[in-house]
């Protein structure tokens, strides 16, 4: 068949279609609105007449018609294409759902990488705290004196008026700085995870290691009850968050090492898949973190026995949460 | 490096040809999009500055907002097009050609973080020059890709009214290529319509303005105009 007589056959199913992309295509909610009012073609057909388009276009191709042709059905293909093949809109159900049972089921399915993410975390924590409390000497090899003098500042219990942990400013003024700066730590502790995972488990040691440090010195100087207080509540979701993001980092990286059996790229695309669904949890996890952090850890007034109480509540919660959310269906794919 | 075209084959068979872009329109992009949101942190800092102390933390959240999820956002809810995208004519979507999605969008922008390394995305610029279709670190993990959007451009008929058969018979590629002579050769000046006949010399047997009235007129046939 000559092109022009092709064409000329086929132009109008090309237009109807094309005004069926440009006005019903965009928006499904739009299109569900607006669905008595449309006289054009019918939403039904589109599948239909998308296969035919693109049966058309493999015949263009092959009788070689020129790319004006080719080009206009290809383009009109690929928004095709794009509205049959698109992802789903996140749903708030869904969402829910991923945050009480697909994220610990995933947690749990990388158990492997998150043993050790515990591991490289908290072992430096543990020595250097405990090795502080030994000899106190020790923590002015790790912090500059100035760096030391405005920790002790921080959590002076001699000073009851002011907040503790606090120098000054708003709770909410440091519900924005620690959402910015917590949820930036440990999307950084999982993308540097690509770096053959060497990235993340340098910044678990580092961190574990200054955290170990600070409370290590508060603890050998005597200021160790402001410092607890203020950290037991948030520490449950905020460690716990870092760990993950750092298990999440060295998933990465063991995909692009040790790949097994599948190629390299599809390791990593399987990898970065379920490490940025993991990131999901680390950012609603450091969220309610900050959240803790700004509004409750920093109560002076409060007896330390009721913060205490709450810190080992939510130390239980989120343990229970990792061990035990999504349990019951076991086997259904955690996306998202 | 050379063929910056990706082919993908849909489920019903067809080859989509996925221009890849390059570093260039992309620096250029990301530049327009630095822009955007350096503006945005300016202006909300001045609007959260007047609340007081208290509008710290609500600047802090926007500037988190706007340094980890403003490329989120825009590719995932614009058809994969931030506003730097889209004034260059870029469009980000996924490996087999289908919008990008959300998961997709937020891990390429995180890997980011990589790329960025040890400075001024030199990693990215690397790993997208070594690879076939210049996606840096983030994109080959969220198994995406940057494209350039198609430019639709009009046919112009044929300054000729004849049609005229064609001595032998012509192989699928000879016609495209006579057909798209006689679409495209109007749009350029007479003496490269001349030279680009004159290869066709075996066919015509003749060159210069002879030559191409007659690849005109052999466009035509093919074309099916009588």
């Amino acid at each position: 068949m000559k092109q022009e007589l092709f064409v000329q056959r086929h132009q109008p199913e090309w237009n109807a279609f094309e005004q069926w992309l440009d006005e019903r295509g965009a928006s499904a909610r739009e299109a569900r609105k607006s669905r008595r009012g449309w006289h054009g073609l019918a939403d039904a057909d589109m599948p239909a007449r998308y296969r035919r388009l693109c049966q058309q276009l493999a015949l263009a191709r092959r009788r070689g018609y020129s790319p004006v042709v080719t080009e206009r059905l290809q383009d009109l293909m690929q928004r095709g294409h794009g509205l049959l093949y698109r992802t789903p809109a996140p749903r708030w159900r869904r969402a829910v759902e991923f945050l009480v049972a697909g994220f610990p089921r995933l947690v749990r399915a990388e158990r492997g990488c998150m043993l050790a993410s515990f591991v490289l975390f908290w072992l430096p924590l543990l020595v250097v705290f405990a090795a502080i409390v030994w000899t106190p000497d020790l923590s002015s090899s790790l912090f500059e004196p100035m760096q030391l003098r405005e920790f002790e500042h921080m959590y002076d219990p001699a000073d009851p008026a002011r907040k503790l942990g606090r120098d000054s400013g708003t709770d909410l003024a440091m519900f924005g700085h620690y959402v910015w700066n917590n949820v930036s730590i440990g999307f950084r502790t999982f993308a540097s995870g690509l770096i053959a995972g060497v990235g993340a488990i340098v910044v678990l040691i580092t961190n574990g290691i200054m955290i170990g440090g600070i409370a290590g010195h508060l603890q050998a100087v005597g200021h160790g009850d402001p410092f607890w207080r203020f950290v037991a509540g948030h520490s449950a979701p905020e460690l716990t968050a870092i760990v993950i993001a750092g298990g999440a980092g060295l998933r990465l990286g063991l995909s692009l090492v040790a790949p097994g059996q599948k190629r390299r790229i599809d390791s990593l695309l399987e990898g970065g898949r379920r490490g940025a669904l993991l990131c999901v949890g680390v950012l609603a996890m450091l969220v309610f973190a900050a959240f803790v952090e700004a509004f409750w850890s920093s109560i002076a007034w409060m007896p330390a026995w009721i913060k205490y109480t709450v810190g080992g509540v939510l130390w239980t919660l989120t343990a229970a949460w990792l061990l035990l959310g999504g349990r019951d269906r076991a086997h259904e794919d955690a996306s998202a | 490096m050379l063929d910056t075209y990706r082919e993908v084959v849909t489920p019903e068979g067809v080859a989509l040809h996925l221009p890849a872009a390059g570093p260039v329109p992309r620096a250029l992009a990301w530049v327009i999009d630095f822009l955007i949101r350096m503006a945005m942190v300016f202006v909300s800092g001045i609007v959260f500055g007047l609340l007081g102390r208290g509008g710290f933390g609500f600047q802090a959240v926007m500037v988190f907002l706007v340094y980890w999820f403003y490329p989120v956002l825009f590719e995932a809810m614009w058809n994969g097009r931030t506003p730097g995208k889209r004034a260059l004519g870029l469009r980000v979507i996924a490996n087999n050609g289908a919008p990008v999605g959300w998961l997709a969008a937020f891990s390429r922008n995180l890997l980011r973080v990589v790329d960025m390394l040890p400075f001024g995305y030199a990693t990215g610029l690397v790993a997208g020059l070594l690879d076939p279709w210049g996606r840096r670190l983030g994109d080959m993990v969220a198994g995406t890709l940057v494209v350039h959007d198609a430019r639709p451009h009009e046919p112009s008929p044929a300054p000729v009214k004849h049609a005229l058969a064609p001595s032998v018979a012509l192989r699928p590629y000879e016609q495209a290529a006579l057909v798209a002579f006689g679409e495209r050769g109007p749009h350029l000046t007479e003496a490269r319509q001349a030279e680009l006949a004159d290869l066709a010399e075996p066919l015509t047997g003749a060159r210069g303005t002879a030559a191409v009235t007659r690849l005109y007129g052999i466009a035509n046939w093919l074309l099916g105009r009588r």
